[in-house]
């Protein structure tokens, strides 16, 4: 469904992100891991024309066969939440402050579709119920009275308004404690389950996707270095990086561990 | 960028050659009433012409620049040399002198600074020395409270913390290494206050609250000036761009020293609050 | 409410100090209010007479009995009438107020036309010719003393031009010349404001997050941009309200506009003590509830003010 061969990421003469190819299908759970820096984000930014004005993409991405690098702002503007929607992970950031969480999701619709009120509250409501947070008290407030857990599913019903195609989800639990981010990753499994979204996941901490991600795609200062289906990666990582990131994950099963431990020994 | 540092450099050294020959010498007496030359204008005997009494205007504006330049410097040294100690006394010792300070501070924030000039001068009655003092009066709280910002903040610093626990004596720590942070942020508050000082003076005594006739003051001068406008505009334009070319020169060096030290001293409170509202959140 | 108390029993513990000092002073200066009151009639003034008016006056006694008097005519909004019009001062500064109002409003909505477009688009244009020109235009308006340039606009429109009234009051022709003069000397500031203000609110990730979701470039400018700077230039205008207030005074002499300003300066150069010390006081009451209504409006840009914080979390 979304497929970017070459794609590359240059400030001045500096290039952050080397060729990268990558492709995502329908109802796949696709992990692009790597430290800070690496160039992860840049690349999902890529991807839905979000790149800041001194930074430039070239290369190819497509979208169900229509090449996304070459559209204008206003196109891309159309991609954007209807077709690729994104989730961040400064949840604080996902709505402006001083409006209300409602408002938000309806200026959303109102950008993309020319449906009447009621239709739009309805779909609104809805896609709150769906993240399992109490629809209309949410809805009618602002962002600072809800807690992170609650502003980040409010943000992935958002993203969900218009059933996207991809959702790029950068590190979304990052800033979540480690309950409400299982139940996060828990909740996006089962609409992916429902809908069949395609899921860009970003992540720093491989430990997270173990069990959800289809395919892995390790990035190290700017270029893939290792890539393939996620449990032959876990059993047999190529890449000394990779076997870095990890045995840096601390409680593997220990039918992992062991095979890890063999592997480090080989090199 | 270096254009403008030399355009700055030279306008500043221009400037300061023409307070020093102020100093010195002027064409002809300031004082000096000649009144068959009045309302003259500009001419190669009288340069930028003569005042309703006569007076050659450039030698009144030359005296002018001593007394308002003067006046501000003035106004300038004893607000730092009160406000300085002051901050550091009361940031360092804290306790009751720093809240009743902090009291104090808050209610001269009350009034703006140019009504309270205007109500001390208002009181004390017009003249050179009360408008000094009523100026001073309201200017050296801003750095009182400066230096006060500062030392709170150094204080929080382990440097401090160190030097407190090795037994340094409290005023060498301050003189020593709190009282040199200050300096930057001083020098640009001192800067931008030259501006706004001489503005201060300028507006009081074109109110007729300044320096009383016939001593010449820029202000002053725009409020003789002011009758005879139509008939002498020179009377009215001449201080007043003096007064414009002055400001601006300080105006402009305070921007550059600030931006060269990085201090925001005028953000500094907006910020805060601004800070404080929009990221207030339900977390 | 609680900081609005605060301010006024700070504010009364300082104006007590104030106003006794400028008791102490009263006695100290040159001239005599007595003399200068009674001069305005233009008689030939006896001793006897002066005398009688001192005890009139009640100045014949000891400042801190005149200072208790004062103190106790306070709490009765009375602060004695002026010795040049003998009309109570308290009635005088409130039929000042709506000059001055109305002159602060044009002003304001001057220096709104200007420095707004201006700021927007030095922030838009940032680093090219309208940034520095606006940058240009902020450095020379706040170097210029705003009497000269008030006295340049006569020059210009009312002398030269003859199209509008360069004193006075009564019509709204004589209000445009003041609030020109005013509203440049104070959008200086503001244009830089308005612009650092914008370009802090376009890093801020909620502005990615909105174009994340497809929202159109107008729409986030005008509806999540532009409020977010907003707050902060609220901010530094309330702190600076009472500055505007102070800029009005020697506009107001400078026009001869009957508003606050030209009446306390009248009122100094004629000594009228009654009246310097009433405008002290009224002043300061007048500046602190100005804040508080500027304070109250945030809430209508930024609703985290108006809600409680401890009311955190939707409870489903």
């Amino acid at each position: 469904m979304l497929s970017i061969r070459g794609l590359t990421v240059h400030h001045q003469l500096q290039t952050l992100v080397h060729p990268l190819d990558l492709q995502l299908h329908r109802g796949e759970w696709l992990a692009l891991a790597g430290e800070s820096g690496s160039g992860k984000t840049l690349t999902s930014l890529a991807i839905g024309g979000l790149l800041s004005a001194d930074l430039h993409a070239h290369g190819s991405i497509q979208l169900e066969g229509k090449e996304l690098l070459h559209l204008s702002e206003p196109e891309f503007r159309h991609i954007r939440g209807r077709e690729i929607a994104y989730v961040f992970q400064d949840y604080q950031s996902a709505f402006t402050p001083f409006i209300t969480i409602g408002k938000q999701m309806d200026e959303m619709i109102r950008a993309h579709t020319s449906l009447s009120r009621q239709q739009r509250q309805h779909s609104c409501l809805a896609h709150l119920e769906q993240v399992e947070l109490p629809a209309k008290p949410v809805y009618n407030s602002y962002p600072f009275e809800l807690s992170g857990g609650q502003l980040q599913r409010a943000a992935i019903a958002t993203a969900l308004l218009l059933s996207p195609k991809v959702l790029i989800a950068d590190e979304p639990t990052t800033a979540l404690d480690s309950l409400t981010s299982r139940s996060i990753i828990q909740l996006i499994q089962r609409i992916q389950q429902e809908t069949g979204i395609a899921i860009l996941w970003i992540t720093h901490d491989l430990r997270q996707v173990q069990r959800t991600a289809d395919t892995l795609l390790i990035m190290k200062s700017g270029q893939v270095v290792e890539s393939g289906k996620s449990h032959s990666i876990f059993f047999h990582p190529t890449h000394p990086y990779t076997v870095q990131l990890l045995s840096s994950i601390p409680k593997l099963p220990s039918r992992y561990r062991l095979e890890l431990q063999n592997k480090q020994v080989n090199t | 960028m270096s254009l403008s540092i030399g355009l700055r450099y030279s306008f500043l050294t221009l400037f300061l050659l023409f307070l020093i020959v102020a100093l010195v010498w002027t064409p002809y007496d300031p004082y000096q009433i000649q009144m068959g030359d009045r309302l003259q204008t500009s001419s190669a005997i009288h340069w930028l012409g003569t005042d309703h009494l006569g007076r050659d205007l450039l030698s009144r504006i030359m005296e002018g620049a001593r007394t308002t330049v003067g006046i501000s410097l003035a106004i300038l040294f004893v607000s730092l040399l009160i406000g300085v100690p002051f901050g550091l006394l009361s940031g360092y010792i804290g306790g009751w002198l720093d809240k009743a300070f902090k009291k104090i501070i808050d209610a001269f924030m009350t009034l703006p600074d140019y009504i309270f000039a205007l109500i001390l001068t208002g009181l004390l009655g017009p003249g050179l020395v009360n408008l000094i003092f009523a100026i001073t009066a309201v200017k050296w709280v801003s750095y009182a409270r400066l230096v006060r910002s500062i030392v709170l903040e150094q204080r929080q610093k382990d440097y401090v913390r160190l030097a407190e626990i090795s037994g340094m004596k409290p005023w060498k720590l301050v003189v020593k290494h709190i009282l040199p942070h200050t300096i930057g942020n001083l020098l640009v508050l001192a800067t931008l206050d030259i501006g706004k000082i001489i503005l201060m003076i300028a507006s009081l005594s074109y109110i007729g609250l300044g320096p009383q006739p016939p001593s010449p003051e820029w202000g002053a001068m725009l409020s003789e000036g002011k009758t005879y406008f139509q008939t002498a505009p020179h009377l009215m334009i001449f201080p007043g761009l003096c007064i414009v070319i002055t400001v601006l020169l300080t105006n402009s060096w305070g921007d550059f020293l600030r931006d060269r030290y990085d201090v925001h001293i005028q953000s500094h409170s907006a910020k805060r609050s601004m800070s404080s509202i929009l990221f207030r959140k339900g977390v | 409410m609680r900081i609005f108390v605060q301010k006024i029993t700070g504010l009364l513990l300082f104006l007590l100090i104030l106003s006794f000092i400028s008791f102490c002073l009263l006695q100290l200066v040159p001239g005599d209010p007595v003399r200068s009151m009674l001069r305005v009639d233009d008689v030939a003034v006896t001793d006897d007479q002066i005398q009688q008016m001192r005890e009139q006056l009640g100045l014949d006694q000891s400042v801190f009995v005149q200072y208790g008097y004062w103190l106790q005519n306070l709490f009765s909004l009375d602060l004695g009438n002026s010795y040049m019009t003998g009309r109570p001062v308290f009635i005088e500064f409130i039929e000042k107020i709506p000059y001055t109002l109305m002159l602060t409003g044009t002003s304001l909505l001057v220096m709104i036309m200007i420095s707004l477009p201006l700021g927007i688009l030095s922030a838009l244009y940032r680093g090219r010719m309208t940034d520095h020109l606006s940058r240009i235009f902020a450095l020379i308006g706040s170097s210029i003393p705003s009497f000269w340039l008030g006295l340049l606009l006569i020059d210009l429109f009312a002398v030269k031009l003859r199209i509008l009234p360069s004193m006075g009051e009564g019509s709204w022709q004589h209000l445009i010349l003041p609030s020109i003069t005013l509203g440049i000397a104070m959008s200086a500031v503001y244009v830089r404001l308005i612009r650092a203000s914008i370009l802090e609110s376009s890093h801020q990730e909620f502005i990615r997050s909105a174009r994340a979701r497809g929202v159109g470039k107008q729409r986030i400018f005008t509806f999540h941009l532009m409020r977010h700077s907003l707050i902060p230039l609220l901010t530094v205008f309330s702190e600076s309200i009472g500055s505007l207030l102070g800029g009005t005074v020697v506009i107001e002499v400078l026009f001869a506009y009957p508003g606050l300003g030209k009446w306390i300066v009248d009122a100094i150069t004629a000594r009228d003590y009654p009246i310097i010390q009433g405008y002290m006081l009224f002043m300061s009451i007048f500046i602190v509830l100005l804040n508080m209504i500027v304070e109250w409006s945030y809430r209508y840009i930024n609703p985290a003010i108006a809600i409680d914080p401890r009311k955190k979390g939707v409870t489903s």
